[in-house]
């Protein structure tokens, strides 16, 4: 919701919704998303949300929630994030739902990337040792707000998690921020390492 | 201050897992302090997955709020009366009627009009930093922001009034964590203001762990009561004009200790105990000193495990029956730090004439589900009608109910 845009809310429009039988293909139609949006996502993120672009994060079983969290914080500028602007430009939060639903129920592909075996077992030993999979779960999978680490773009990982200890926006969690105090960037760059190419 | 957090059990965990780790390129690494919500963690928590619950962003449609399970005693009904505000919390009423509303992490600040017939809503402002201290005063609307106090004077009336940035005068500290406000106006016309503990436990530096109050324009400023972890909701009794108010216990300390509080402050100056003493009388396990609750006044009442006791209400309408005159309602917003998840609902407090002998009972519930140990919703904030009726926000759900009794 933008400033200034009024909505309806209440018991009232849900009654008006309830007994409007017009309204019913339109409720429908926004549990899918939109062809258009969703192709704009897959020309970045890749086809069925897994990233083919370095930097770019893949979106394939990600949280729910964590999606539809973002995808608000970038529309509304909390979280900057420049080549997604035109795309969230006033997207409803029914069609950030839908979307977030879409690419939740996509299997993540596990990486093939040749794999730095000092670096991932550095950077095993950092996750462990910073509790990690207390939020992200023991498998990496994510929960809720907190987001999917297995398998995701490895320099996307490095960028996030420097944007995260240098420079956290106000949109960007306090907690995730904190818990990356001090870690050095060979130590992120271990932890990404690692992550990209975890298998559970 | 982070220097200062004293966490034997977990320093000795970090020193032993930084043997391990490869060459830092920046020498930070010794000083850095786990994250707030961890710290005071023991090695035995170490694999332990209890975390902040997640807020959600989106609007949450009218038909997924499970208005039918939430319970109330007889005679009192729910109504859904607002959704589509996601992270609402916090109201405060205008004279015309209209209702602001503070959120955290999605930075906005509501307006909502009722209209007769429907509610409707628009976002004042934007893009703050946890904008949850909401207050309105003479026409004009306070927002506290973490890093920002702005005034909108006379928006009821111009919406598309400028604010007047009040940020220096309220002197903010720069710590996020605890910072986001609950703020009030007292019978004494001033701002009450509080500024959390920046951690889970330890010992804040000067202007941390505190209540303030401040004249309207943000100028004399008195501290008010220390050892105040994290007051998220206070009230003035009707009759004896004493502040009440709610704190958060702090975490990692087991399944069912120390709890919530329910404080009474009868003087000021006085100190609440953090981070020596907990709860009735807890002495706290990391920052110890002997005699740890000399000079502490205790609570009025403790609330319950990791409750998260949120806004506090004196109902003062005809509407509810009369024994519900004066009596307090408190919002339990539940518990993350707990095996067994323990709030989630809305309760009534009921103390003799004097204060006295606190009676906590179950008001309004069914936001959690004991056997699936989940929940729907988090009520956090009251606010009365004119016409006795009581507003409740669900931060989670983004909505307000309406509570109403009738026979």
């Amino acid at each position: 919701m933008s400033a200034g845009r009024a909505s309806v809310t209440g018991r009232v429009a849900r009654l008006a919704a309830a007994s409007s039988l017009l309204l019913a293909p339109v409720i429908l139609w926004a549990q899918q998303p939109p062809p258009a949006t969703l192709a704009a996502c897959n020309a970045c993120h890749g086809p069925g949300g897994n990233s083919q672009i370095a930097q770019t994060p893949s979106l394939a079983g990600q949280p729910k929630l964590f999606i539809e969290n973002q995808l608000v914080l970038i529309r509304e500028g909390l979280r900057e994030v420049e080549s997604m602007k035109e795309v969230m430009a006033g997207m409803t939060d029914e069609t950030i739902v839908a979307l977030a639903r879409h690419f939740a129920a996509q299997k993540p592909v596990v990486k093939t990337s040749p794999v730095n075996e000092e670096k991932a077992r550095l950077g095993a030993v950092t996750a462990s040792k910073m509790l990690c999979g207390t939020c992200h779960l023991p498998d990496y999978a994510g929960q809720k707000q907190v987001p999917r680490l297995a398998g995701q773009d490895e320099a996307y990982l490095v960028q996030s998690m420097k944007q995260f200890r240098d420079n956290p926006g106000p949109g960007r969690d306090t907690i995730m921020a904190a818990s990356l105090y001090g870690l050095s960037d060979a130590d992120l760059a271990n932890l990404a390492s690692f992550l990209a190419t975890f298998k559970p | 201050m982070f220097a200062r957090t004293v966490l034997a059990a977990l320093a000795l965990t970090l020193a032993a897992c930084q043997s391990m780790s490869p060459p830092a390129t920046a020498p930070a690494a010794a000083a850095a302090p786990p994250p707030a919500w961890q710290q005071g963690r023991t090695a035995d928590q170490a694999t332990s997955t209890l975390a902040p619950h997640a807020g959600r962003n989106t609007a949450t449609p009218t038909a997924e709020i499970p208005l039918s399970t939430f319970k109330l005693p007889p005679g009192f009904k729910a109504e859904i009366w607002a959704t589509g505000i996601p992270g609402a919390r916090a109201m405060a009423r205008g004279e015309s009627g209209k209702i602001y509303i503070g959120t955290r992490g999605i930075g906005r600040v509501y307006e909502i009009t009722d209209t007769g017939t429907q509610r409707v809503s628009r976002v004042v402002v934007d893009k703050l930093v946890q904008p949850a201290g909401v207050a309105v005063k003479d026409g004009s609307l306070y927002v506290i922001a973490i890093d920002k106090a702005l005034r909108y004077d006379g928006i009821e009336k111009n919406p598309a009034v400028a604010p007047v940035d009040m940020t220096a005068v309220f002197s903010l500290p720069k710590e996020q964590h605890h910072n986001w406000k609950y703020i009030a106006f007292g019978p004494d016309n001033k701002l009450y203001v509080p500024f959390g503990a920046p951690c889970n436990i330890c010992e804040p530096t000067a202007e941390y762990a505190q209540i303030r109050r401040y004249n309207a324009d943000g100028s004399g400023m008195e501290v008010i009561a220390r050892g105040v972890r994290n007051t998220q909701g206070f009230a003035w009794h009707p009759v004896t004009k004493e502040m009440w108010f709610t704190d958060h216990g702090r975490d990692w300390m087991g399944d069912n200790e120390p709890e919530d509080e329910l404080n009474r402050m009868s003087k000021t100056g006085a100190n609440f105990g953090f981070p020596y003493c907990h709860a009735n009388g807890v002495p706290d396990k990391d920052i110890k000193k002997a005699n740890p609750c000399d000079g502490v006044t205790l609570p009025a009442t403790t609330m319950g495990p990791h409750a998260a006791v949120m806004g506090m209400h004196f109902y003062t309408g005809t509407m509810f029956p009369a024994e519900y005159r004066n009596v307090m309602f408190v919002a339990r917003k539940g518990s993350w730090n707990r095996t067994q998840k323990y709030g989630f609902d809305v309760v009534t407090v009921r103390t003799d004439a004097d204060g006295k002998n606190p009676k906590v009972e179950p008001f309004m519930t069914g936001f959690l589900d004991a056997r699936s140990d989940e929940f729907s919703g988090r009520p956090t904030y009251m606010l009365q009608l004119p016409d006795g009726s009581l507003l409740v926000s669900d931060e989670q759900l983004g909505a307000i109910y309406r509570i109403t009794y009738g026979r």
